[in-house]
């Protein structure tokens, strides 16, 4: 057997005091059946005790003496498995000096103070080895003994399997507390064993099967299967409620219910199980035992190794009313945008109304002039042809134009895809440049042709750069030389940054930091929507928009967009 | 031999520009077309009439017909717009303009005034 010293060498926080004289004796005692991974040394100092014993021994025996025997003796030491077995948090300086009674398990009191005075009062053919009952240790032997030199000591080991390696009192208060917290945590949660999935995950892994989320699309069976074998073994007050199921008992049994309106769940749960993750997390429907379908967010915490002996803890959320609340959110945000293209659509209805025309009136011309050609003794069939042609192109602009506005003003369900901001930038021109021509704005475009793409919904960003572009214009109403310059480029964290800046009054300093508030407008006519409009599409982008005035007069607006991730 | 009529067309769109001179094409005149109303002031002598469109990028219609009048050119001018602005068409015809059209513009209405504005010219078509 080593040295009990070396081992309180390596233990963390080795107390100093404990290379005293007598750890060299604690670890040269042997008994047999007993090694050191299994058993537990402590040496108490009986003194305060002695007269006790002496009257005990002679046959003066006080009601709870056995008690009053062991609050007699104190501790002197401990080693770390007595002091893991049994010690209080703040460890072994806590102990020392303590009387027995403070540490040592009360089931077990009565047999500890026999054979304390079984030892000191040299009881002939009483037993200096005992069994005992122990919460602690499995199948425990308590042996006592002492030493000449040392007279006032007794040494006592405890043998057997340590059930816990955590003291006796913090495992019963942290139970305590862990039972506490899951009967009265907020979230509906379950406690699963699912012990059973272990030799069907050897069985796999012996036949060589790694993709366990493959192998479950090729045998469908199993998880139906494992859902009847892996038992709910306990559950909180909140997840009664949530299944509807009046008491816990009900929960506990087979998992299958849990599962019920989602078996892709089921598939997911156990692959996460077989690869060895230590949690998942996905939103899935719950049916409850009433018949409802809710939307719940299930985590699940799976066992730590070694894990037959831990449970799996399935939480569930209850998100239905959130997720109902978002999709109304949603709507809501999407109509709130919507009158705000309309209202700016409304805005440029003049530009937008030559915009149809110019194609329309091509063609009209063109229909014309080719009816005349074909109306002329020879007809001029090589002029109709070219003429057609030309109707046919003009007749694709204007559904162009007329899609792309169509697009503005429709119901629209945003849809993200890969997205050029220089080709939005020219689509939203087409809405805004008659309206710029038209009162005399020099219009500047500069786009880095370079522009990495973005994630985003092409009407809204249309509609964010439409928007930018009419606030600059209408700013500038009767300002003479005005200028609109919109730029693109690379913001430097590897997405992009959209300009629009101009040479109008800017923003009043006092405005600079509500221009973005829900109907705050300078406008007359404004209804104060367009840029808080803006922001909430650009923040549903996870990008940004800043407003600022320029050093040398003028507002500018920049758009940033994040990159494609991944 | 007189020379055959010329007109000039002043739009910014390509197509209308294209359709304009074609019809005018089958009506046997010739016709040039402008993109900027700038381009046609420096050769306006060579035209009998102008069509011009009134909303254009740098010079508009109502400038370009100012610019005319300011520089002494009795040239006729008919513009041909998506511009719903009736101050505007007004001020036009004050200032002398043949004919304000909407676009779309019927080709008949539209020869009937260029047979005008060419008949005030003495060049009628």
């Amino acid at each position: 057997m080593e040295p009990l010293s070396r081992q309180e060498e390596a233990a963390d926080g080795a107390d100093p005091e404990l290379s005293s004289a007598l750890l060299p004796r604690i670890g040269d005692i042997a008994h047999a059946g007993m090694d050191e991974e299994t058993s537990a040394w402590s040496v108490f100092d009986i003194s305060g005790a002695r007269g006790l014993i002496v009257r005990i021994a002679a046959g003066e025996v006080p009601g709870d003496w056995k008690r009053a025997l062991l609050d007699a003796v104190r501790v002197v030491d401990v080693d770390d498995n007595a002091l893991r077995a049994l010690g209080p948090i703040g460890g072994r300086r806590r102990m020392i000096g303590a009387p027995v009674t403070a540490y040592w398990p009360a089931e077990s009191w009565p047999a500890l103070a026999e054979l304390i005075l079984a030892e000191l009062a040299d009881i002939p053919g009483a037993a200096r080895t005992r069994k005992i009952i122990s919460s602690v240790f499995n199948d425990a032997t308590v042996n006592i003994s002492t030493d000449p030199a040392h007279p006032d000591l007794v040494f006592v080991s405890v043998g057997g399997g340590v059930t816990d390696k955590r003291s006796l009192w913090s495992l019963r208060a942290s139970e305590e507390r862990y039972r506490t917290l899951i009967h009265h945590l907020p979230w509906a949660l379950v406690l699963v064993d699912s012990t059973a999935m272990l030799p069907i995950f050897d069985a796999l892994r012996a036949a060589g099967v790694t993709d366990v989320g493959a192998y479950l699309d090729a045998n469908p069976d199993l998880p139906f299967e494992s859902r009847a074998i892996v038992r709910v073994t306990d559950a909180n007050r909140n997840a009664v409620e949530l299944f509807g199921a009046g008491s816990a008992d009900r929960l506990v049994g087979p998992v299958d219910y849990l599962f019920a309106a989602s078996p892709d769940t089921a598939k997911r749960v156990i692959t996460a199980h077989f690869d060895g993750r230590r949690n998942l997390t996905e939103i899935m429907k719950l049916r409850t035992f009433d018949g409802q379908l809710r939307d719940v967010q299930l985590s699940i915490t799976y066992p730590t190794p070694p894990e037959r002996l831990d449970v799996t803890l399935l939480m569930f959320e209850d998100v239905t009313e959130r997720l109902q609340t978002e999709v109304q959110l949603r709507q809501l945000q999407e109509e709130y945008a919507r009158a705000a293209r309309i209202a700016t659509l409304g805005e440029l209805a003049s530009s937008i109304a030559h915009e149809v025309n110019q194609p329309l009136a091509a063609i009209a011309m063109n229909a014309e002039t080719s009816l005349r050609w074909l109306a002329r003794d020879e007809p001029n069939l090589a002029k109709v042809e070219q003429l057609t042609k030309r109707i046919a192109d003009s007749a694709r602009h204007a559904s162009e134009i007329v899609q792309r506005i169509r697009g503005m003003a429709g119901r629209h369900v945003p849809n993200r895809t890969a997205l050029d901001l220089n080709r939005v930038v020219e689509e939203a021109l087409m809405f805004v440049c008659h309206d710029i021509e038209a009162r005399g704005i020099q219009l500047g475009v500069k786009l880095d042709i370079a522009l990495p793409r973005v994630l985003g919904d092409r009407v809204q960003l249309q509609q964010v750069v439409v928007n930018l572009l009419v606030n600059s214009l209408q700013a500038m109403a009767g300002r003479p030389q005005s200028q609109i310059e919109i730029t693109t480029g690379r913001d430097g964290f590897g997405g992009v940054r959209l300009s629009v800046r101009d040479n109008g009054p800017g923003i009043a300093a006092g405005d600079l930091h509500r221009v973005f508030e829900g109907f705050f407008t300078t406008k007359q006519d404004g209804m104060g929507i367009g840029l808080a409009v803006c922001q909430s599409i650009l923040a549903a982008h996870g990008g940004g928009i800043s407003a600022a005035n320029q050093a040398q007069g003028g507002a500018l607006f920049q758009v940033t967009l994040p990159p494609i991730s991944g | 031999m007189s020379r055959p009529v010329v007109i000039a067309i002043v739009d910014d769109d390509l197509a209308v520009r294209e359709a304009l001179c074609e019809l005018l094409e089958v009506e046997g005149m010739a016709a040039l077309g402008f993109e900027r109303a700038v381009a046609f002031l420096d050769r306006a002598g060579e035209f009998d009439c102008v069509i011009s469109d009134v909303r254009m990028p740098g010079m508009d219609g109502l400038e370009l017909q100012r610019r005319l009048r300011a520089c002494g050119s009795a040239i006729p001018m008919i513009f041909v717009t998506s511009l719903a602005d009736e101050t505007a068409c007004a001020r036009a015809l004050r200032d002398g303009a043949t004919a304000w059209f909407a676009k779309p513009v019927a080709n008949v209405a539209l020869l009937g005034a260029l047979r005008v504005a060419l008949g005030s010219t003495g060049r009628g078509a």
